[in-house]
């Protein structure tokens, strides 16, 4: 799993490439934390590199969308990839988050 | 003060627990019912040792170690028992938790009882004593047989078995307290160290179970499900296993096995969805289907029948964690 961070419009993007699972999810959660704590309130998970997404990953998720609603910020999920689109479609996580399908009309408001 | 020292530390230590519950596995409305079956398992108790003390003719101190014991720890543990066997509780967590909220009720009104009915005007370490060590093992005892029978039903022991040594355990650390073996500063000293520790333990290889139970669980029923939902289910490992059933049913019943191993993973993801959402702090997402939906999984569980629940163990083992789970979608 590999993490990549920069800035567009008002917007933190952190782009998430690999697989997000028991292994790597606590890494993930460090490095996401990291950029909240350190101020950022809009915040736009790039998933287009993520192949592999288990409940542990979810989990890190819920916990950003809970730190950011918290410090009343924004945190959105684009370019997901069909099979994780399914998993967040399936699972019902698609009505807690905002997905969008690409990085522009994520980062627009 | 009597009352401070002797009813705080009990629901002190009941609170913190609860509040140890990541997962948030413990109904509020049900630990509210074991406290209360704790105060009846009280009375219940008084009564029946009444009874007893006068049939058997026992000294007091005889009945208060060997008998006493007995009859409270059962009288104690029957609603945990009910609740166990009607899958409400799933794991050591909520067990501890409703099973410290029944005894914790008992010494509750144990003490009460002493300290308005007796009016007992005892020195005020003994109602420190009572609060910190008395009132704790009870609430301890009962946790451990919730804790013990629960484990005994993962590891998928004989429940009788289970039961009995659940009971035994609880048993044996009641009927050693009342023999007062320690000097009574130690007794409780002891009581208050070893078991918060012993809970922490618990709850910590808890907290992992389920983590490792969502996790691996989760990913492969979304998979399934995903599967299923494209027509993918005939290349999987498991759509292969439900084509090589078609010799042994009629295709009604491959349908109603498909169907019922098709619902079992879309409410068995749901279930495990709400947990992380509680776990997290969010509220529940509302779906109004969803009794319904159990309901025809009930209904698809009595067509297909013993043989058919058999027939699919490979892919869906209906024990208790599993019932215990769809159980949580009918409280949520």
């Amino acid at each position: 799993m590999n993490v990549h961070i920069s800035t567009l419009n008002d917007f933190t993007v952190v782009e998430v490439h690999g697989r997000v699972d028991t292994i790597s999810a606590s890494e993930f959660e460090t490095r996401l934390l990291a950029v909240i704590e350190s101020g950022a309130s809009k915040i736009v998970l790039n998933c287009q590199g993520l192949d592999y997404i288990s409940s542990s990953g979810l989990r890190v998720f819920l916990i950003a969308q809970k730190k950011i609603v918290a410090a009343k910020g924004q945190l959105k999920l684009c370019c997901l990839q069909p099979t994780i689109k399914e998993i967040f479609d399936i699972s019902g996580f698609s009505s807690i988050f905002s997905i969008s399908a690409d990085l522009e009309t994520a980062t627009k408001t | 003060m009597k009352m401070i020292f002797s009813l705080l530390p009990v629901l002190l230590f009941l609170i913190s627990l609860y509040l140890l519950d990541n997962f948030k596995l413990v109904s509020r409305k049900t630990l509210l019912l074991c406290l209360l079956w704790g105060v009846a398992s009280a009375l219940i108790s008084y009564y029946v040792n009444n009874f007893l003390i006068e049939q058997l003719s026992l000294k007091g101190e005889t009945f208060r170690r060997y008998f006493a014991p007995l009859t409270e720890e059962i009288a104690k543990a029957l609603l945990v028992l009910a609740l166990i066997s009607r899958k409400k509780i799933g794991f050591a967590i909520d067990a501890a938790i409703y099973g410290f909220a029944a005894g914790a009720g008992f010494a509750l009104a144990e003490n009460m009882f002493y300290i308005f009915i007796l009016d007992s005007d005892t020195n005020l370490v003994v109602w420190i004593l009572r609060g910190f060590g008395t009132a704790i093992m009870h609430g301890g005892c009962t946790a451990l047989f919730a804790m013990i029978l629960i484990g005994g039903i993962q590891r998928e022991k004989n429940f009788f078995l289970s039961v009995l040594t659940a009971l035994f355990v609880g048993y044996i650390i009641h009927s050693g307290f009342n023999h007062f073996f320690l000097n009574p500063y130690l007794q409780t000293l002891l009581i208050f160290i070893v078991l918060p520790l012993l809970f922490f333990i618990v709850f910590q290889r808890s907290n992992t179970m389920l983590q490792d139970w969502l996790e691996i669980e989760f990913s492969n029923e979304i998979e399934m499900l995903r599967m299923i939902k494209q027509g993918d289910i005939k290349s999987t490992k498991a759509g292969e296993y439900l084509i090589s059933l078609k010799k042994h049913f009629s295709a009604e019943v491959i349908v109603d096995l498909y169907w019922y191993f098709s619902l079992y993973l879309e409410l068995s993801i749901k279930a495990k969805r709400n947990l992380m959402l509680k776990e997290n702090g969010f509220p529940l997402i509302e779906e109004p289907d969803i009794m319904d939906k159990l309901t025809e999984l009930n209904q698809l569980r009595r067509q297909i029948g013993k043989v058919g629940e058999l027939a699919l163990q490979p892919l869906v083992r209906m024990k208790h964690r599993e019932l215990w789970k769809l159980n949580q979608l009918k409280n949520n």
